[in-house]
């Protein structure tokens, strides 16, 4: 991953969001005092178990809910402004797509949202098709897809302004394991382009792929934020991989290195995860594929004005 | 330099927001499109225009073919459009708010006034289709029923020019009798000059005067559009009273151009219908000037017997009137149209409104509320007396149905196929009063409140 830029995208200070019922009596504190800062060209994880004000703070960060007290900026403004939001994509949790339009009509409605013109949103329409490879079932009603294949849809809407800030609720929930290594994939790759990323997800090792930064919230409390490699380092341990080592040679070295530091050294045969197995599995069977990066957003997002 | 670069942005702005609107249009013509409730709708309105007609019986005449066709097919026809605008209305933001669908247009570069625009347009778009299909549908029975039954030229459907005399306006007349009133200290007790004067305008306007034997009553006509050499000009009166209160009524019509000081004098002897119409060619009121006819008086004198006749009773503002050529009936359909294309467009603005500020239940049985307040409020301001509108009982019923009354009157007081039956044309005002007030100045106001709403309301809840 590149280094971050060290310029905010996002900017909370003291964010706080209470629910409240018909009678206005407060029912949920979702999130108490929430500061955090989201640098320009980062992918931003934010983790934490159902319930601790995720998606709570995504909706105040988009202004699909009022914070109840502290300060927002996206991109530099405030989260209603239509010039930030000009620039942001979305992808909520559950797609939420309108079940009687095609994929193309959806992609050309969400499109015209943007104002762009007709034929630069059919051409960005097409180009997003063939990137989440649904040019076949591009004018069937999204209302008969698969889980995964609305979600790719969702995934196209979120794309069709060329975004210079993506936020993905649960991006790969859904998705089999080959759809999240895609997903996985493009996010990377739109990283590598200048994208700025806020993800949430459950699976924590999707986390891990692929971000920079996390910040951990539980019950509305942020308890941890940090760069990936920094918050999961044991500095008190040391781990070598060597590839071809023979049995003798691995107990002399264990054995030398017991002598030297006085402590017991564990010897292990490192496994690779499951995903990684199931895609050499399904590689083998010619059937993995990887996103195709829609040309349009090889396009740099426009600087952060 | 500056200029031209700011002009181009604003013109580059214009259309981005113009391709929003249009953008959030068609998607709600799509999704009415193809939703089975459009369908059944459909079905409904072809029902309306092709088997109605057939079942509701007439007195075999013409002119009773007619009533049906244009009045109560045209009517339910329309109360079906106005429930579906209306409960479609509701929908439109509600649903989607509701399903969480409007998030995602939500987190767009897109204003409230932009999405509320364009959900209306497309409300006025289907409105306008539907309309155009239903009211050509009942021409063409109108035509098929012409041909079939051969009817004659004065029974075919027409459209007129209605001139009424000039009198004071029922404002003015009860303003001067509220001023009477005082002058002798005759004002009734207990009631504000403005309850009084409200009451002796609501009476001006249902004023019967009477015309005794032997006596003469004369009208004077400014027709608002000329009256051409080989036009005609029809002179009615109307009758709604009981026919023995007229049984042996006779008299003389006599009908007048100022410009020419000439005269056609025309005996009347049968007063057993309730209307009474005659034609007079402008010739007959000698040398037609190039620019045409503009005033005329009408008289009429009673010469029925002192002892037996009955005075004849007139509503002057109703029902005494000259009729002059209108265009064509078509037209005068298109108009109709119109007039009910504009409820339509203030019935969508309305729900949408609602729907904005409530869930789809709650929005439409607060439409459907409404609807019928306005409906029964407008019943009961005609038939509830001062006296009963001061009990405490009724003190409240009658306060609503006076406000609900009060701030639907100029929306409602168009009624176009009354209009249409009685080969009136729908004069030019009254289109643009409707149009004005039901597409564009009521719908105004209520964008603003909806608009104002949706910029402060909470598109997500805490799912």
């Amino acid at each position: 991953m590149p280094e971050s830029k060290q310029q905010p995208v996002i900017e909370t200070r003291g964010l706080r969001k209470v629910f409240r019922d018909f009678w206005r009596r407060p029912t949920v504190e979702a999130v108490k005092g929430l500061d955090l800062t989201v640098n320009d060209g980062e992918v931003f994880g934010l983790l934490g178990p159902n319930g601790s004000g995720k998606s709570t703070t995504i909706k105040m960060l988009l202004g699909l809910l009022r914070p109840t007290a502290g300060a927002v900026r996206v991109l530099g403004a405030a989260p209603d402004d239509t010039r930030a939001k000009a620039r942001i994509g979305y992808l909520p949790e559950v797609s939420h797509l309108h079940p009687f339009l095609t994929p193309r009509e959806t992609l050309l409605y969400y499109a015209s949202l943007f104002g762009m013109p007709r034929g630069e949103a059919a051409r960005r329409t097409r180009e997003l098709l063939a990137m989440v490879d649904l040019e076949h079932a591009a004018d069937r009603a999204v209302g008969g897809f698969s889980k995964g294949m609305a979600r790719r849809v969702g995934l196209a809407q979120a794309l069709v302004n060329a975004p210079a800030l993506l936020v993905l609720d649960e991006p790969t929930s859904g998705l089999d394991p080959i759809g999240s290594r895609e997903v996985k994939d493009l996010v990377c790759a739109l990283a590598r382009g200048g994208v700025t990323v806020l993800m949430t997800s459950h699976l924590l090792a999707d986390v891990e792929d692929v971000c920079d930064r996390v910040a951990i919230l539980e019950r509305g409390v942020l308890r941890a934020e940090g760069k990936i490699a920094e918050l999961l380092r044991q500095p008190d341990a040391v781990r070598f991989e060597v590839e071809g080592l023979d049995e003798p040679s691995a107990a002399a070295v264990r054995a030398e290195l017991e002598t030297r530091t006085g402590r017991r050294v564990r010897q292990e045969y490192p496994a690779m995860s499951l995903e990684r197995y199931f895609l050499q599995v399904v590689a083998q069977d010619g059937r993995q594929r990887a996103f195709a990066i829609a040309p349009f957003l090889n396009t740099p997002p426009p600087p952060n004005s | 330099m500056t200029r031209m670069t700011n002009d181009a942005q604003n013109r580059n702005a214009a259309a981005a927001s113009a391709r929003r609107i249009g953008g959030v249009a068609v998607l709600a013509v799509r999704a009415a499109l193809r939703t089975r409730t459009v369908a059944a709708l459909l079905a409904l309105l072809a029902a309306c225009v092709l088997v109605l007609p057939g079942v509701v019986k007439g007195d075999g005449t013409p002119e009773g073919e007619l009533h049906i066709l244009l009045t109560y097919t045209l009517g339910f026809a329309f109360g079906l459009l106005c429930l579906a605008t209306l409960w479609a209305a509701c929908a439109l933001f509600a649903a989607e708010i509701d399903s969480a669908r409007m998030q995602l247009s939500a987190v767009k570069p897109v204003c409230a006034a932009e999405f509320w625009v364009g959900k209306w347009l497309a409300l006025l778009a289907l409105n306008a289709a539907a309309l155009l299909a239903v009211y050509a549908g009942v021409y063409s029975q109108v035509r098929w029923r012409m041909h079939r039954d051969g009817w004659e030229v004065i029974e075919r459907p027409v459209s007129r020019h209605v001139t009424r005399p000039l009198l004071p306006t029922p404002r003015e007349e009860a303003r001067d009798t509220l001023a009477d009133l005082r002058a002798r200290n005759e004002l009734p007790q207990g009631y504000s000059e403005r309850t009084i004067l409200r009451v002796l305008e609501e009476k001006a306007h249902e004023k019967y005067t009477e015309i005794p034997p032997g006596g003469r009553q004369s009208w004077r006509f400014r027709l608002s559009r000329p009256l051409y050499a080989d036009e005609a000009v029809t002179a009615r009166l109307r009758f709604e009273t009981e026919y023995n209160t007229r049984a042996q009524v006779s008299g003389i019509c006599r009908l007048g151009s100022v410009e020419t000081a000439r005269a056609v004098e025309v005996p009347l002897d049968d007063f057993t219908l309730k209307e009474i119409e005659f034609d007079v060619e402008a010739r007959a009121f000698g040398q037609v000037p190039a620019a045409g006819l503009r005033t005329f008086e009408l008289s009429f004198a009673h010469t029925g017997d002192a002892q037996r006749a009955a005075g004849l009773l007139l509503r002057f503002r109703k029902d005494v009137a000259l009729l002059t050529p209108g265009g064509s009936f078509w037209m005068n359909l298109m108009r109709a149209a119109a007039v009910h294309w504009s409820v339509l467009a203030l019935l969508a603005a309305f729900g949408l409104t609602l729907s904005v500020c409530f869930s789809l239940p709650v929005a439409a049985f607060v439409a459907t509320v409404l609807l019928v307040l306005t409906m029964v409020g407008n019943s009961v301001v005609q038939v509830v007396s001062e006296e009963d509108a001061q009990k405490w009982s009724n003190r409240a019923g009658v306060l609503v149905s006076r406000t609900v009354h009060g701030a639907t009157r100029r929306a409602l007081q168009a009624e176009p196929l009354a209009a249409l039956t009685n080969g009136e044309r729908l004069d030019a005002g009254m289109l643009r009063v409707s149009l004005g007030w039901n597409a564009l100045l009521l719908p105004l106001l209520l964008a603003a409140a909806g608009c104002a709403v949706l910029r402060r309301r909470e598109l997500a809840d805490t799912e």
